[in-house]
């Protein structure tokens, strides 16, 4: 049996959790608390602390894990805990938010400077007001020149067909490398 | 605030007052940091939001492994540990202490300081 471990990562409020939720077939092990910074508290109630995790069965020979990290920069320690374990990893981003651009970028810097593995990026909150062209976010997250064949694909967090489209671009993305 | 100055001087009091107590925090339960009296050495933010994280996996594994309401989450390393409790609904704390404390009276000046403290977090 092979275990594809994945993160799924992103800025508070991008869908980290509900797309785990959404997807695996065991309960989540989530550890949300309740969010007390007030910029924050004012449109969203829970924050993850530490990480979500969830499983999928692919066929009899896969099986995903994932791993959803926090998202506030505090918890960066759990982004190297987490990446240093996983194969490949979703980067999501809420486009309807695009103060969080910036946030999002700096998660893309953070881990691009720690490890190569294959990844995608999934654009949340598509059909929501003031969301963002899907042209503009690559452009406001500064993909235009490098990463040329990086996926981005829209995925509705709390919609099971799209979160597995999603998953399965990236499991496209997957260059088994050869054991030695 | 009067009541953070509050928290502030208890904090204060108990890692100076109690020999082998080198730190200790107070941090809401998602990672920001409410008062420290912590070695300069040590990140404030950093260390407020790895107390949350930890505290949350443990009460998780507690709950998952059927531990039933989990009392305190110690690291022990070479140089002493790290004990972390829940403060009520609203805060956790962190308590540093070097090697030679005796464990037994640590966790009992612990559960005697969130006692102090918890009425005034309400
Ligand atoms: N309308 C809409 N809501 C979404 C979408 N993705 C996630 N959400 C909602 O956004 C909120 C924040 O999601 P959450 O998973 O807690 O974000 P996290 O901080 O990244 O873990 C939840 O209420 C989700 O139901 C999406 O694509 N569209
Ligand atoms: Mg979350």
């Amino acid at each position: 049996m092979e275990i594809l471990k994945i993160a799924v990562t992103g800025n508070v409020g991008a869908g980290k959790t509900t797309f785990i939720r959404t997807i695996s077939e065991i309960e989540v092990v989530d550890t949300e608390r309740r969010i007390t910074d007030e910029k924050i508290a004012s449109w969203k109630e829970n924050t993850t602390v530490a990480l979500d995790f969830g499983r999928l069965t692919l066929n009899s020979e896969q099986i995903v894990h994932m791993y959803g990290t926090p998202g506030q920069a505090r918890f960066d320690f759990m982004w190297d805990i987490i990446l240093n374990k996983v194969h490949a990893y979703i980067l999501l981003v809420a486009v309807h938010r695009p103060q969080d651009f910036r946030g999002a970028r700096r998660i893309l810097t953070y881990i691009n400077q720690r490890v190569q593995i294959p990844m995608i990026i999934g654009l949340t909150h598509t059909d929501c007001e003031g969301a963002w062209q899907k042209d503009d976010v690559i452009l406001a997250l500064g993909l235009t020149n490098q990463n040329i064949d990086l996926p981005v694909v829209d995925v509705n967090a709390e919609n099971p067909n799209s979160v597995a489209q999603c998953l399965l671009t990236l499991l496209e993305q997957w260059q088994p490398k050869p054991t030695t | 605030m009067v009541q953070a100055s509050m928290l502030n001087e208890i904090i204060q009091k108990f890692v100076t007052s109690i020999s082998g107590i080198e730190g200790a925090a107070l941090v809401t339960p998602d990672g920001l940091s409410l008062v420290s009296v912590l070695p300069s050495s040590m990140d404030e933010e950093r260390t407020a939001a790895m107390s949350a994280a930890i505290l949350s996996l443990g009460e998780r594994i507690g709950q998952e492994l059927v531990r039933g309401l989990v009392a305190r989450i110690v690291v022990e390393g070479e140089k002493g540990y790290s004990v972390m409790v829940s403060c009520g609904r609203d805060a956790v704390l962190l308590v540093l202490a070097s090697k030679e404390t005796k464990q037994g009276l640590l966790f009992l000046e612990i559960k005697r300081l969130v006692r102090e403290l918890m009425p005034l977090l309400g």
